[in-house]
C-alpha cells in the first residue's frame, strides 16, 4: 500500500503516488531553477508541465491503472531529459552560459524530527547552521528574560512550515534538491507527518506531560493537597463550633439567625457535606495525580457522591423551607405626636433605655438599673441587615408627629404580624432635637424575617429640620451630600416648603 | 569535450532549421514535432525543444493557437509566420551553401586519404 497525491498539472487531476510525487517535484524544481535565468522560464516551464502531463495522462491510458508510479515518473524525465541534458545543448548555443552553480538554497524549516517541542530551534540550528544545543540555550535564556522567548517561538510555530517531504528536509539542511541528492536522501529513513497543527500541538502537549510537565502537575498537586487539607481541617473545626461547642450567641447574628433554631444543626451538616466532600475528592484526585497513586476506591467515591448528593437534597429542603417563611408580610403603624417647634435636629444616639430583655441578655438585676439608658457599643449591630429608613412628610393638619411602621415577613400574615410587633426600637424627643437609635432590636431567640423599621416625620410648612451626618445614612431618596455647603459640615439642614422637603441652603441659593 | 562541443553546437543550428522545417507544413503540436526529430535522430530529449520553440515564437518566426484537445487540456499548435518564413527560405539557402561546401571538403579529403602519405583520421 501506498500513499497517493492529487496533483494539478497542466490544468490535469493526476493520481500519483507519494515517492513518485517527490521525485517529481524535485524534477520540476530543478528545472525551474535551470530556466529561472530564461526570460521566458515560466512559458517554458508550462509547456514542460503541460507535456508531462500528457504523457502521464496516456501512461495511465495505457497501463489502465489509477495512480503514478515512481517508474513512470522515471521514464518520463528520460524522455524529458534531465537538466544536465539541457546544460549541454544551451552551453554549445550561447556559448559562454554558466552552469547551474548556484548555491544550494537553504530555507527555514521545522525539524519535526529533531524536535523537543515542535522543532523550531532544530530548523533555525539548520539554518544558522549551528549546533541545535546553542539555539536551545539561547531560547531558554530569552524565556528566563520576561519570557519573550515563548511568545517568539509561538510565532515561530505557527509561521514556520515543518519540513514534511523529502526536498523540503534537504532544503532545509541546504543540500541541493536535484535529484542526486535525491538518490542520496532515499536512503535515509524518512517518516512523512502530514498532520494539523491543532493534533500536532495536542500530541506535544500530551508529550509534555508524560515528561517535564509532570513535574509541574505535581507540585500544583501538592499545593492542592496541603491548602486543601488546611481547608478541609478548618471546616470541621467550624463544624464543631456550630454544633454546641461554641457561645451559642452567636445564633442570634445576621445571618445565621434567619435559619430557624430547629433547623439549624441538619442545614449546618447539610452544607458542611455539601462543601467538605468535593474537597475531599480533589484533595484525593491530586493526590493520586502527584504520588502516582491507583485510582480510589469505587465504593468510596460512590459512597461519598451519595452523601454529597444527600447534603445537597437536606441544604435545598431547608433552604425552601426557610424561604416559605417570607412569604407573607405585615406591618403596623405607631404614631407619636410631638411638640412643635420651628427648628427640630435629628441625631443618631447610641444610648437606649435598658430594657427587661437587656437585663437578661447580660444577666444583670433589671430591678437596679430600672429606666436607666445603656451604651449600645457596637456600631452596627449583626442582628440583621439596613433595616431602618426616614422620610419627611408634609403635615396636613398643621401637628407635628412621628409614625413608625413595624414590617415583617412570616410564613401567615399573623406570624408576620407577631415578628412586626417583636421588633424594638427608640427614639427619645428632648426639646427641639430628636435622638434615633442606630440598631433595630429584635428579640434574641427569634429568626430574622426581614424586619424593619420606617420613619415618617410629618412636620408643616415652614419647619426645618438640621440632619447629622450618622443620621444620614437612615435617608432614602434625598441627595444628603448635595445639600452639604461645607464638606466637613457636621449636619444638613432641610426645610418642609409646598411642595415637599427642599435643601435649605438650595434654596437660599436660588432666592438670592 | 571539444568534439562533443562541435557537435552540439552543429545539432543545434540544424534543429532550429528541421524544426523551421516541419512547422512550415502546417499547424503541428509539439509533440508530432517531437515524434519526426526523433525518428530523424536529431533529438534526445524533449526538454531541449521547449525553449527554442519559445525563443523562436519570441522572434516572431512562429506564432501558435490554443485548440482543444478531446483527451486532456487545449494545445499549443504552432504555425509559421511570414517572417518565418522569409528566414525559412534564407536556411534554405544556406543550408545548400553549407552542403556544398562541406561535399567538396570531403571530396578532396577522400581523395587525399586515399594516397599513401596520409595519416590516420582522428
Amino acid at each position: 500500500m501506498k500513499k497517493t497525491h492529487n496533483i494539478n498539472i497542466g490544468n490535469s487531476i493526476i493520481h500519483i503516488e507519494e515517492d513518485a510525487y517527490e521525485m517529481l517535484t524535485v524534477y520540476l524544481n530543478e528545472v525551474k531553477q535551470h530556466f529561472s535565468k530564461n526570460a521566458d522560464d515560466f512559458e517554458i516551464v508550462t509547456d514542460i508541465e503541460n507535456r508531462i502531463a500528457e504523457m502521464f495522462t496516456e501512461k495511465l491510458a495505457e497501463q489502465q491503472k489509477q495512480a503514478i508510479g515512481i517508474e513512470d515518473v522515471e521514464l518520463v524525465i528520460q524522455q524529458m531529459g534531465s537538466v544536465k541534458d539541457f546544460e549541454t545543448s544551451e552551453e554549445a548555443a550561447g556559448g559562454e552560459l554558466p552552469g547551474p552553480e548556484y548555491d544550494p538554497i537553504k530555507k527555514l524549516y521545522r525539524d519535526t524530527d529533531q524536535a523537543m517541542i515542535a522543532g523550531v530551534c532544530a530548523g533555525l540550528a539548520h539554518y544558522l547552521d549551528v549546533n541545535v544545543k546553542w539555539v536551545r540555550l539561547f531560547t531558554f535564556i530569552t524565556i528566563l528574560l520576561f519570557g519573550s522567548g515563548i511568545l517568539a517561538y509561538i510565532i515561530f510555530w505557527f509561521m514556520v512550515p515543518k519540513a514534511k517531504t523529502r526536498a523540503e528536509k534537504m532544503e532545509m539542511r541546504g543540500e541541493e534538491t536535484n535529484l542526486k541528492g535525491f538518490a542520496n536522501s532515499y536512503l535515509q529513513p524518512f517518516a512523512v507527518q502530514s498532520r494539523g497543527f491543532v493534533a500536532e500541538f495536542l500530541q506535544v502537549v500530551g508529550g509534555f506531560l508524560q515528561g517535564s510537565g509532570r513535574v509541574i502537575f505535581k507540585i500544583i498537586a501538592g499545593t492542592i493537597v496541603f491548602f486543601g487539607s488546611i481547608f478541609l481541617l478548618a471546616l470541621v473545626v467550624v463544624l464543631a463550633a456550630f454544633l454546641g461547642f461554641w457561645n451559642s450567641d452567636v445564633y442570634s447574628y445576621f445571618p445565621i439567625n434567619i435559619v430557624n433554631e430547629e433547623y439549624l444543626v441538619t442545614l449546618t451538616l447539610a452544607v458542611f457535606v455539601i462543601l467538605a466532600i468535593p474537597l475531599l475528592a480533589l484533595i484525593l484526585f491530586s493526590v493520586r495525580v502527584a504520588f502516582n497513586g491507583r485510582s480510589s476506591n469505587r465504593v468510596l467515591s460512590y459512597g461519598l457522591l451519595v452523601i454529597w448528593l444527600a447534603g445537597v437534597v437536606t441544604g435545598i429542603f431547608y433552604v425552601a423551607k426557610i424561604s416559605s417563611e417570607f412569604k407573607e408580610g405585615a406591618e403596623f403603624a405607631k404614631v407619636t405626636p410631638l411638640k412643635s417647634y420651628p427648628v427640630y435636629a435629628l441625631n443618631i444616639d447610641r444610648a437606649r433605655i435598658f430594657t427587661q430583655e437587656d437585663s437578661l441578655n447580660y444577666r444583670i438585676d433589671a430591678n437596679g438599673y430600672k429606666d436607666k439608658k445603656i451604651l449600645n457599643d457596637l456600631d452596627d449591630d449583626f442582628n440583621m441587615p439596613e433595616s431602618i429608613s426616614f422620610r419627611m412628610e408634609k403635615s396636613m393638619d398643621g401637628k407635628v408627629s412621628m409614625n413608625t411602621n413595624y414590617k415583617s415577613r412570616g410564613k401567615t400574615f399573623e406570624i408576620a404580624l407577631k415578628n412586626a410587633q417583636n421588633i424594638h426600637y427608640d427614639f427619645l424627643q428632648a426639646d427641639s432635637s430628636l435622638n434615633f437609635s442606630p440598631t433595630v432590636h429584635i428579640p434574641k431567640k427569634a429568626n430574622w424575617r426581614g424586619q424593619q423599621i420606617e420613619l415618617v416625620l410629618n412636620i408643616p410648612v415652614g419647619t426645618e429640620v438640621k440632619i447629622s451626618n450618622k443620621f444620614a445614612e437612615f435617608l432614602g431618596g434625598y441627595n444628603y451630600w448635595d445639600c452639604k455647603q461645607e464638606d466637613d459640615d457636621e449636619y444638613t439642614i432641610w426645610v418642609m416648603t409646598d411642595s415637599g422637603v427642599k435643601c435649605k441652603y438650595e434654596r437660599l441659593k436660588k432666592e438670592n | 569535450m571539444i568534439a562533443e562541443n562541435t557537435q552540439t553546437q552543429m545539432r543545434k543550428g540544424i534543429l532550429e532549421y528541421c524544426v523551421l522545417l516541419i512547422i512550415s507544413r502546417g499547424e503541428i503540436y509539439a509533440s508530432d514535432i517531437i515524434a519526426e526529430l526523433k525518428q530523424a535522430k536529431l533529438l534526445v530529449v524533449e526538454g531541449t525543444l521547449y525553449p527554442l520553440l519559445t525563443r523562436l515564437k519570441n522572434n516572431g518566426l512562429l506564432s501558435y493557437n490554443w485548440v482543444e484537445s478531446t483527451s486532456g487540456p487545449p494545445r499549443k499548435y504552432y504555425t509559421l509566420t511570414e517572417t518565418g518564413r522569409a528566414i525559412l527560405k534564407q536556411l534554405d539557402g544556406t543550408w545548400e551553401e553549407l552542403a556544398y561546401a562541406i561535399d567538396t571538403s570531403r571530396k578532396v579529403t577522400d581523395q587525399q586519404s586515399k594516397e599513401p602519405t596520409n595519416q590516420t583520421e582522428s
